[in-house]
């Protein structure tokens, strides 16, 4: 009895001790600070010396454009920490961004004005030297993230006119593919995600998406449903974008051809030839119409300057 | 009393929390001690004022050979003995110092050490994603840096990168294209007789050279007793050196010093130890492995399948000899060639496969009698008939003409599952075999 009267009062005192010791420890961390920041290496970004690429970038697409542009290796910009890649190769970054200023950010400042160029274009560019090799034996070009960065790959490879080693055969396709292709893409995605595309689009080809399933077609058959690409095919959003990329690159001769070129017959959808035009012919009318109405773009103009430029340098 | 006791002690813990102001055991910060580790290695690295000479040892079990150059600018210049070219001309490209998990030292732009790690299989021979395994982004680990020398882990592929402080005379080697002239050793693909011997300090050694790999192995007899000694190997200014050292009673051999083609003659020549070697040739194996002519023969007998070689035989210098990469049957492509032993119940197969519908294809072959095994370890063929309507001139005609000369071949084991069947008459022609 007795020592349970002594328990009580010693947990009282001890209960008052911890109070004590608390304030203690309050007060004394009132005075801690979070101590010297100024010092965590790597704040506020990677830096090393400059060297004239660097300076180049600053003056032709950081300044006029607003884009900064990583062409040093830094892994946390990449999705895929397991795959392989190398970094790019200095001596490519010049004609690459040329490249990407004459074939896309120019024929665009020019139809349309610097002050909406500058308003919607990705504002970080990453480079790596190689593609990136997937499972199944294919392979990734590019990735973008949320139209604010595009990753371009394969960049060591690429070629344009006049540079040792040109083919024509091959490298136009590459650079298409794995550079052109994926800033067009990704910046009409960026386009219809800030002003939506008319509702109607996705009637025009509606029932006959591939989905997921788009992997297992090529282009070709693709073009017999009415779709430009596979990946087009995959849903209404890609749909649009990869129509907006390939007219844009392959200008309205070409992509005439791509249409002229459907052979009959039909396909496993149940889409014949004339219906297959006629589907590519309505989306080709409604994305003119689209940059009209929302940006106050003339698409064909912008077109031809765009192939002008592509075939400038290829 | 008890209350006293009390008070002291809330008093004491007031003072022992005041005193905990927190220190470290450091009389830094992690930030700043991070800061200035990164320091030291930056300054370590362009401090060299020769430069250093570098190995790496990538995931693919090779061994290259590089020189670097790093100044306080980040800029780094190399030489690299991965091809001829880069090792007569330099390239210049970038790295940095940065804090991740270690402080880690990043190539950060291309230059000829990429060429390992690049996932492109025509950048360097390995596969496609992979490369050679090798690696760009190294952690630095304290206890693996001393003042003249540097060993880094790459963080992907785990491949170690090894700096030695250079010296004025490396430094000049280098830019004088020494790595180059070095790499002349190369030329013992040229050799037109498959078995390669070299004499250093009154033992011949029979050597064998796996350039795709960087491998070497080295074969001598003691006595009657065989001896092989295995090694990868680089270039660097001074010659070829072994990843390891080769001890062989007093001599000691850890590479090839002052290497010299001889175009005229065809001859490598190196110096070991001081003292200036021909690497000859010779017809027949310094030491016969006895048994691995029936060993080849019978591994696919036991376990199923069949010996494979895509580009045939090798005849006096030049690979597919007899053209079978232009071959076709009915407009169907060549793949491989085959050896089935025991094909029928007395006789073995000897034919080409062709593409056809997604698989391989037997469309005709020569039928090869059960070959005879003389005791000094050859194999001999000869003929039994053909099977299907066997072309009668062209390659598949030449391909079993070839494997019918009368004296026969020797068979070298390369791998657990590849052999090079050697021509016993005088060693200039051979074939890779390769099973799956």
């Amino acid at each position: 009895m007795r020592n349970t009267m002594k328990m009580k009062r010693l947990s009282g005192l001890f209960f008052s001790c911890l109070l004590l010791i608390a304030s203690v420890v309050m007060i004394s961390c009132k005075k801690e600070e979070i101590g010297n920041v100024d010092n965590i290496p790597g704040l506020g970004g990677d830096d090393w010396a400059k060297t004239p690429v660097d300076d180049w970038i600053f003056t032709n697409i950081t300044t006029p454009y607003n884009i900064a542009v990583k062409y040093k290796w830094d892994q946390f910009e990449f999705d895929n920490v397991i795959k392989t890649l190398v970094p790019a190769d200095e001596a490519q970054v010049i004609p690459l961004l040329t490249s990407i200023d004459k074939g896309w950010a120019k024929p665009y400042v020019e139809e349309a004005g610097k002050v909406f160029f500058n308003k919607y274009s990705p504002k970080l560019f990453v480079l790596s030297g190689s593609v990136e090799y997937n499972l199944d034996g294919s392979v990734t070009g590019g990735q973008a993230e949320g139209g604010r960065k595009i990753v371009m790959m394969g960049i060591n490879r690429f070629k344009i006119k006049g540079m040792s080693g040109y083919s024509a055969a091959t490298d136009s396709v590459y650079a298409k593919f794995f550079i052109f292709h994926v800033i067009q893409h990704e910046f009409g995605h960026i386009l219809h995600q800030n002003k939506n595309y008319p509702q109607e689009y996705k009637t025009i080809s509606a029932g006959k998406y591939y989905g997921a399933n788009w992997i297992n077609y090529n282009d070709r058959d693709a073009q017999r449903d009415g779709f430009i690409s596979a990946y087009s095919a995959s849903n209404f959003d890609d749909d649009f974008v990869e129509m907006i990329a390939v007219m844009l690159m392959e200008g309205k001769d070409g992509f005439d051809k791509i249409i002229n070129s459907i052979p009959e017959g039909t396909t496993a959808k149940g889409t014949t030839r004339a219906q297959a035009q006629a589907a590519l012919r309505q989306k080709e009318a409604m994305i003119v119409a689209y940059y009209k109405n929302s940006w106050s773009i003339d698409f064909y103009a912008l077109q031809k300057k765009t192939r002008a430029a592509m075939v400038s340098m290829f | 009393m008890k209350n006293s006791i009390i008070y002291l002690l809330l008093v004491s813990i007031g003072f022992w929390s005041c005193e905990n102001k927190d220190e470290s055991v450091f009389e830094k910060t992690a930030d700043e001690r991070l800061n200035e580790a990164l320091g030291t290695y930056e300054t370590q690295l362009a401090g060299s004022t020769y430069g250093w000479n570098a190995v790496i040892y990538p995931g693919n079990g090779g061994s290259y050979g590089l020189y670097m150059k790093f100044n306080d600018q980040n800029r780094v210049t190399m030489y690299s003995d991965f091809k001829d070219e880069s090792a007569k001309t330099s390239k210049e490209s970038s790295y940095r110092l940065k804090a991740m998990q270690t402080p880690t030292l990043i190539f950060d732009t291309y230059g000829y050490l990429h060429v390992l790690a690049d996932p492109d299989s025509d950048a360097n021979g390995g596969s496609d994603g992979v490369g050679l395994a090798s690696d760009f982004e190294f952690a630095i680990f304290p206890d693996s840096i001393s003042a003249d020398r540097m060993v880094f882990v790459g963080r992907k592929n785990g491949s170690r990168l090894v700096l030695t402080r250079a010296t004025q005379a490396q430094q000049t080697a280098y830019n004088n294209g020494a790595q180059a002239s070095a790499m002349a050793f190369n030329n013992i693909s040229k050799y037109k007789v498959y078995f390669k011997r070299i004499t250093i300090a009154g033992v011949t050694y029979e050597i064998t050279v796996g350039q795709d790999t960087r491998s070497l192995k080295m074969t001598w007899l003691e006595g009657t007793t065989v001896r092989n000694f295995n090694t990868t190997y680089y270039f660097t200014s001074e010659g070829l050196r072994f990843k390891n050292s080769l001890v062989n009673g007093s001599t000691t051999i850890s590479g090839f010093n002052n290497v010299t083609w001889d175009t005229s003659r065809s001859q490598v020549s190196v110096s070991v130890n001081g003292a200036t070697s021909v690497i000859g040739t010779a017809i027949r194996p310094l030491a016969i492995d006895l048994n691995a002519a029936r060993r080849w023969y019978n591994a696919p007998v036991s376990t199923g399948g069949e010996w494979r070689s895509v580009s045939g035989f090798h005849v006096n210098g030049v690979d597919d000899a007899f053209g079978l990469r232009a071959l076709t049957s009915d407009s169907f492509p060549y793949v491989v060639y085959l050896y089935i032993p025991a094909y029928g119940s007395n006789y073995d197969l000897f034919a080409p496969a062709f593409f056809e519908d997604g698989s391989l294809s037997l469309h005709y072959g020569n039928a090869v009698r059960t070959p005879s095994f003389p005791a000094d370890g050859r194999i001999v063929f000869s003929e039994r008939g053909t099977l299907g309507d066997v072309p009668t001139t062209g390659p598949v005609a030449q391909m079993a003409a070839q494997l019918y000369e009368s004296t026969g071949y020797y068979l070298i084991q390369t791998s657990e599952k590849t052999y090079d069947m050697v021509n016993a008459k005088d060693a200039t022609v051979w074939i890779n075999w390769f099973r799956i």
